[in-house]
């Protein structure tokens, strides 16, 4: 067997996205690492910005639920601050085979679960077969790869492919690879979201729906030594500036979620401090293509009221992205706090490229010469889904009035979020503002929004060299390859539009400055496991 | 007396039956796919189809209101398709919060009322009546959201003396759940407060301009009988009728004011199974709301017949 450590280091890979701490002020913070000493005791209460769904690593599928689940349920993987892939419960990187069809995992050895009973290779294979095999699981298509798992020892399991497919190690670093406890499995049946029990530096206690969720210290974990808090509590407080408020009053201590409005009177305040990290995901305007009969169906021909000249011809759809000023919506709309976005992968990844990252320049005389060659009659009328938001409102203005100078005009439909992916789903629409928060291998950023079957393309977007360059760009494990691959796709994907990529945001935290040890990566999810409160606070 | 009683209880039956049905189909009417709205930002064809077997979606509206109605007379109301928590648990722990809540916005706002109301109408054409008149405009015309936010700016951040936020028990610590409740219930009672003392105000006018007053004046009683013993206790009549037609309004409050101070009950309950489409939960609501007001029908107008035997003769004839 072939040892691939260096490549699945590659497999993931992402480099400079680590978390910074901009200067807050007067704050004894305000220069250099968070190196204060924290004293053992007390309960961190955590904002958080929407409930989280079910409390199981095979059926969660909410952003949010995944910091609640760093608290109390590890994985075979983790990434470091520069998003590589490290191992957290396997001893060491995966071995694979030179066929690439084997994957071996070790994993360290005398962990315990929450309810004292021994991680050991069974119970990982236990897990991942749950995982794939669950009726309802949402981690399904990711690990759809696997054809199965084995117990090579105690200590040892053996993951089998159906084919190579280079983002395992990340797929094993997310909700894929969280391993529960079979004792609890077997106890608690369709009930495990209730009292979810796996290994982790806090154990699940208690859950109030809309309301809280509280963990406690694990005594069993394998580094409880380092672990300084007795119980967080997260609270569910979905209005931004009801959450802000909080964390100014005391009633919290860390904010998820900052409001880009919010920033510069969080910077002012001495008492607070705010952790970024640039994200992993973007922001964009999908353009429905051909997406007549509902997603996951064969492209067709759309019919009024979305068919229209954006639909038939990427010279329009190329036009309208050159009306667009994504660094004039990032200082208007989120005053500077992001960062313009042009294609799905983040330029921190160490898969990204040049050409990845290639942009048109804002350029409205240019737009209208397109329209013009395209023989449409100005302006081009349609349609915008957005949210309801007062953030979304402000963004879909900002889009509104820049694409009036190309020579488009905009009707805005502000949609509820959960209508409006159902409306989107079906096709009936003709431009949509959504985003996607972002995965460590861009295969997650790219795969389901651009192959012509993926899972999340709305757009009904087809091009079968683009399928063809995905495929390979997954099974291969050659970092230049793959990178070379995804430049490719990214030029072939913005001649033809599906998606105009707008923004990237960044993950915005506050934190009351008692509090220190609080880790933010690139991929969002709050870390607390070395948190604590300084010492003298 | 048992043929009214019956007659009532068969109604209420029907009314509720009719309840559940509207329930049913204006849950599924609202736009968008649950399963999709569960799925969140992952929407894999086969989960979605998962989600909606596991949760009998992919079955006809007809089978699976016969399902959730014959689980709903066993006391079981699913479980929350969000948590997976049961409903009825849910709805145990949001309901002691919006009661307690409810309940002091109303001492609040009764005594803000009744008070302003009297100064108002016994101090006619001074400066206390200027500013008892200030405070009801006020009360009705600033919106929740709005004075939420700024007693939140004012009493937790710029002078933190009460906490911006969260809910505890009357029962488990009073002092510290009437610090809790102290700025929400101020901001849920303030209109209805501006309702209570404008018809304190104009209820004591009239009544201290009656014959019975000048009598008891005549007869040499002090102001303040006159006024708390004679005028005040007439003039409740009118203010009790309006608090409690005002206790609607009360309700829609609630549903702002837990949302803006982080209080689990159940305005912010059933607000965020709608956003998340949450069929089970929202049934849940529904129903107990419903439910409530059937049971509540049905006492008073048993009562009615009780202390007024025409209204059970009257029934008894149509």
């Amino acid at each position: 067997m072939h040892v691939f450590r260096r490549a699945a280091v590659l497999l993931v890979l992402a480099a400079t996205a680590c978390s910074s701490i901009d200067s807050p002020g007067p704050s004894p913070l305000s220069a250099g690492p968070d190196n204060r000493p924290l004293r053992n005791g007390g309960e961190l209460r955590v904002a958080l910005s929407a409930e989280p769904d079910l409390l199981d690593p095979t059926l969660a599928r909410t952003l949010v639920g995944r910091t609640v689940f760093n608290a109390i349920c590890e994985k075979l993987y983790d990434v470091d601050e520069k998003l590589a892939v490290v191992p957290q419960l396997a001893a060491a990187l995966p071995d694979v085979s030179a066929d690439g069809k084997t994957v071996t995992v070790k994993l360290r050895s005398g962990l315990k679960f929450a309810d004292g009973s021994t991680m050991d290779a069974t119970a990982v294979k236990t897990s991942l077969d749950r995982h794939r095999t669950l009726k309802g699981s949402a981690r399904t298509s990711e690990l759809s790869s696997v054809d199965g798992v084995d117990v090579v020892d105690g200590s040892t399991v053996a993951i089998r492919l159906k084919a190579p497919f280079a983002p395992l190690a990340a797929v094993l670093a997310d909700r894929a690879g969280m391993i529960m406890s079979p004792a609890a499995l077997t106890a608690q049946g369709d009930k495990f979201a209730t009292n979810p029990v796996c290994i982790g530096p806090y154990k699940f206690s208690s859950r109030v729906a809309q309301d809280r969720i509280e963990v406690v210290k694990d005594t069993n974990y394998y580094n409880a030594a380092k672990v300084h808090l007795d119980k967080v509590t997260y609270k569910i407080i979905a209005e931004p500036s009801t959450r802000f408020n909080n964390l100014r009053s005391g009633d919290v201590e860390i904010l998820d979620a900052v409001a880009a409005t919010d920033v510069d009177a969080l910077k002012s305040d001495a008492n607070l401090r705010l952790l970024t990290s640039a994200s992993l995901g973007y922001q964009g305007i999908t353009v429905n293509i051909a997406n007549s009969s509902g997603v996951g169906q064969a492209p067709g021909t759309l019919a009024a009221p979305y068919a229209g000249p954006l639909s038939t011809d990427a010279k329009v759809r190329q036009a309208f992205e050159l009306s667009i000023d994504r660094e004039a919506i990032n200082q208007v709309v989120f005053r500077g706090q992001f960062a313009p976005a042009c294609g799905p992968i983040s330029p921190d990844s160490q898969l990204s490229s040049d050409a990845a990252q290639a942009c048109p320049k804002h350029d409205a005389a240019a737009a209208k010469n397109l329209l013009s060659q395209a023989g449409v009659t100005t302006p081009v009328k349609v349609g915008m889904v957005i949210g309801t938001d007062a953030q979304a409102r402000r963004l879909g203005e900002a889009i509104q009035a820049q694409a009036r100078e190309g020579g488009f005009e905009i009707e805005l439909q502000p949609t509820e979020f959960s209508a409006s992916l159902d409306q989107t789903d079906k096709g009936k629409f003709q431009l949509f503002q959504i985003g996607w928060s972002g995965r460590v291998d861009p295969d997650g950023n790219i795969a389901n929004f651009l192959t012509t079957k993926g899972s999340q393309n709305i757009s009904g977007y087809s091009n079968p060299e683009i399928d063809s360059l995905i495929a390979q760009a997954r099974s291969t494990t050659d970092l230049a390859k793959r990178k070379d691959l995804y430049g490719q796709i990214i030029t072939k994907a913005r001649a033809d539009a599906s998606i105009i990529y707008l923004y990237r945001a960044k993950n915005l935290l506050g934190v009351s400055a008692k509090v220190g040890g609080v880790k933010l990566f690139g991929d969002g999810i709050l870390r607390f496991g070395e948190a604590g409160f300084a010492v003298g606070s | 007396m048992w043929r009214y009683v019956l007659r009532r209880l068969i109604e209420s039956a029907a009314t509720f039956v009719l309840a559940t049905i509207v329930v049913f189909i204006g849950v599924r009417a609202l736009p968008g796919d649950p399963a999709r709205a569960l799925a969140g930002e992952e929407s894999d064809p086969q989960a979605l189809a998962e989600i909606r077997r596991a949760y009998g979606l992919d079955q006809s509206i007809v089978v699976q209101y016969i399902r959730y109605v014959g689980r709903a007379v066993q006391g079981d109301l699913g479980t929350s398709a969000r948590t997976g928590l049961p409903v009825s648990q849910t709805i145990g722990h949001a309901l002691p919060v919006t009661l307690q809540l409810s309940t002091f916005a109303i001492v609040v706002a009764v005594v803000i009322g009744l008070s302003t109301g009297i100064v108002a109408s016994v101090r006619r054409r001074t400066t206390a009546e200027w500013a008892a008149n200030t405070v009801a405009l006020l009360g009705l015309s600033i919106p929740v959201f709005w004075f939420g936010q700024m007693v939140i700016l004012l009493f937790a951040i710029a002078y933190p003396v009460l906490p911006a936020s969260g809910f505890v028990s009357f029962f488990s610590n009073p002092v510290e759940s009437l610090r809790h409740l102290l700025l929400p219930g101020m901001v849920l009672g303030s209109a209805l407060a501006a309702v209570i003392m404008r018809q304190t105000r104009s209820a004591m006018l009239e009544a201290l301009g009656s014959d019975y007053i000048r009598t008891a004046r005549a007869k040499g009683l002090g102001a303040g009988q006159v006024v708390v013993g004679h005028a005040l206790r007439n003039s409740l009549i009118v203010v009790t009728t309006i608090v409690g037609l005002q206790l609607g309004a009360l309700i829609s409050g609630v549903v702002v004011t837990e949302q803006i101070f982080v209080l689990p009950g159940f305005g912010k309950l059933i607000v965020d199974a709608v956003l998340t489409r949450d069929y089970p939960m929202i049934q849940g609501l529904v129903l107990v709301t419903a439910t409530a007001y059937i049971v509540i029908n049905l006492l008073v107008d048993l009562l009615y017949s009780v202390i007024d035997p025409r209204i059970r003769v009257g029934g008894a004839a149509l």
